[in-house]
């Protein structure tokens, strides 16, 4: 076995120039055109991926993110088998994963805050235990799981409950563990918290967090939650248009990103804060802190300016927060372009 | 609720043929008033067996992305519906016979019972080649969605009226012209009810029987071909919208 071929066998997902398109039908408003698109129909080809490569080890937990409609969801139904690709090639588990074969099925599990599986007039326990035969688990196996699952995530005590008398939340829950009964070696998290309060998102967070620690699962989580990728993701892979902007690590995408600094100022007497304006964005004002955002390559040349003209008791230079620039990840604002027209500039520096 | 409107739907046709046959010596079409009524009659059984169907929903599963669920797990989507199928084939069968008990002692009519043993199994045969055939007829039209999926409803609506009437369920389809007749055996429908139910009542020849049974085999074996073919092909074009 040649080594090359072992470190490819060791990656649990290989991604490698992986295409999509979309053939859509469009159809215009009206009784005419909606006739005439049954008669003559006007497809649209769509390219939801463009040429996208990337590889995932086992165990890590990756945040994915960009904005609607980016590919995001488009990737997780390829690798786990619901979409064939146009072209590319995909691995999972050493799989192709649409296939569809059983044992590599056995392995993943897609979760989509948007999606139910669970029986709306039964109780959550039949489902589950339709999954277990499914999934072919032995009464133990079932049994440790579903304790261990109901205890982390606290439903224990409404799997006898009919579906559809739960809260969105409790059912959620619930979905993930009918999602996991069969502790899934890879698993694809879309929008896990979509939809639940403030507690039932940290609950399912923090599940997601130990889960991933504890099997050693490898965990693709998509999400618009900022706290989401913050607390889960070391990784993120960027998104947008279908092509991968960046991947790395969090913090390098916020140096990478970042096209402003944060200027913390005190001040030690009144002085008249208007003139600040010229030297950069002032965010937040609170006497006497302000909060100053600069353009990154001017950070210095503003903190020397500021100091030399106002009385000023104490100066910090930061980041920009990582929420500010997922938020920008989110509104599509991070262009390749950006990266290029970036770099250059801050070499002048 | 289905099964009311069925005990209706009996009803109906039950007074039509009786009123018809009031006079019981005259004969219509070849059959007399006991073997019209018996038709009747096996009607609600071998609907029962045949016509009632779980896989009419494969469509709706397929345009709502309900689909997704299963494509997921590690069992074979075919087999899930056929399962479902049949257990709903089971249910319906319980009521069924139950009905046929209620209506007999209701409107007491003079039934004909098959006694030839080998006459039974091939309408045992016909009925199971009968279930198979409707499955892979509605499960393969199910799967229309995978390219439209506003389709879902209106098709699998359209095929059970081509059903209804090209099956026998309305009435015995030898009472057609003998043209129409030839051309409709060549299709998978009557082979669904009338076909069956002629075995019962003894009204085909041996050669007629071997021959019905015989292209059921081949729509069955075509349908299979048909459903695999457009399953793997709607698998590629499916784009698993929205969800």
């Amino acid at each position: 076995m040649s080594n090359n071929f072992k470190a490819e066998a060791e990656k649990t997902i290989i991604v490698e120039r992986l295409v999509k398109n979309f053939e859509l039908i469009e159809k215009k408003d009206g009784i005419l055109n909606s006739f005439l698109s049954i008669v003559a129909p006007k497809k649209k080809s769509i390219t939801a991926l463009k040429d996208i490569s990337f590889t995932i080890d086992q165990g890590e937990l990756i945040g994915f993110i960009g904005p609607n409609g980016a590919g995001k969801t488009t990737t997780l139904k390829i690798l786990s088998g619901l979409l064939y690709p146009t072209s590319g090639f995909t691995q999972v588990l050493g799989f192709t994963p649409w296939d569809r074969k059983p044992e590599f099925l056995k392995e993943i599990s897609l979760v989509m805050g948007q999606k139910n599986q669970l029986w709306w007039d039964l109780p959550a326990i039949e489902t589950l235990k339709l999954n277990q035969a499914i999934y072919e688990l032995s009464d133990s196996v079932f049994r440790r799981n579903l304790n261990e699952l109901t205890d982390l995530l606290e439903v224990g005590k409404l799997l006898n409950t009919q579906v559809r008398q739960l809260s969105l939340g409790q059912r959620m829950r619930l979905e993930l563990i009918a999602s996991l009964l069969h502790s899934p070696k890879v698993l694809f998290l879309d929008e896990p918290t979509l939809g639940l309060d403030v507690v039932a998102q940290q609950k399912v967070r923090d599940f997601i967090f130990d889960y991933n620690r504890r099997n050693k699962a490898t965990i693709i989580l998509t999400s618009h939650n900022m706290d989401d990728l913050i607390d889960l993701a070391k990784r993120v892979i960027v998104i947008d248009k279908g092509e991968i902007l960046f991947d790395g690590n969090l913090q390098k995408l916020v140096e990478e990103f970042a096209k402003e600094k944060v200027i913390k100022l005190y001040f030690s007497k009144n002085t008249d804060i208007k003139k600040l304006e010229e030297i950069g964005k002032i965010k937040r004002i609170n006497l006497p802190q302000v909060i100053l955002a600069v353009p990154r390559e001017v950070a210095a040349i503003a903190a020397s300016e500021i100091l030399q003209n106002f009385p000023v008791a104490d100066l910090t230079v930061e980041e920009e927060p990582i929420e500010d620039v997922i938020r920008r990840v989110f509104k599509g604002e991070i262009t390749r372009k950006e990266k290029r027209l970036l770099k250059p500039k801050a070499s002048d520096e | 609720m289905w099964r009311v409107r069925n005990m209706f739907q009996i009803f109906l046709v039950f007074f039509l043929w009786d009123t018809i046959f009031a006079n019981s010596q005259r004969i219509v079409f070849g059959y007399d008033r006991q073997k019209m009524l018996t038709y009747i009659f096996g009607l609600i059984i071998v609907r029962a067996l045949v016509l009632s169907s779980k896989a009419n929903e494969v469509g709706g599963d397929i345009s709502r992305g309900d689909i997704i669920n299963l494509l997921l797990k590690p069992i074979s989507y075919v087999k899930y519906w056929l399962t479902r199928d049949l257990s709903s084939k089971g249910i319906n069968l319980i009521f069924a016979v139950f009905e046929t008990i209620l209506l007999y002692f209701i409107l007491r009519p003079d039934f004909f019972l098959q006694g030839n043993i080998l006459l039974l199994l091939s309408f045992a045969t016909s009925i199971v080649l009968a279930i198979l055939i409707y499955f892979l007829l509605l499960f393969t039209i199910g799967l229309v969605p995978f390219w439209v999926p506003e389709s879902a409803w209106g098709i699998s609506f359209l095929m059970l009226v081509v059903v209804e009437f090209l099956s026998g369920a309305l009435f015995p389809l030898d009472i057609l012209p003998v043209s129409v007749q030839s051309i409709i055996n060549f299709t998978p429908f009557p082979y669904l009810l009338f076909f069956p139910l002629q075995i019962y009542l003894g009204k085909v020849g041996t050669l007629i029987m071997l021959r019905g049974i015989g292209v059921s085999f081949l729509w069955l074996g075509v349908l299979w071909l048909l459903m695999r073919s457009v399953w793997f092909k709607g698998l590629k074009s499916y784009q698993a919208y929205g969800r």
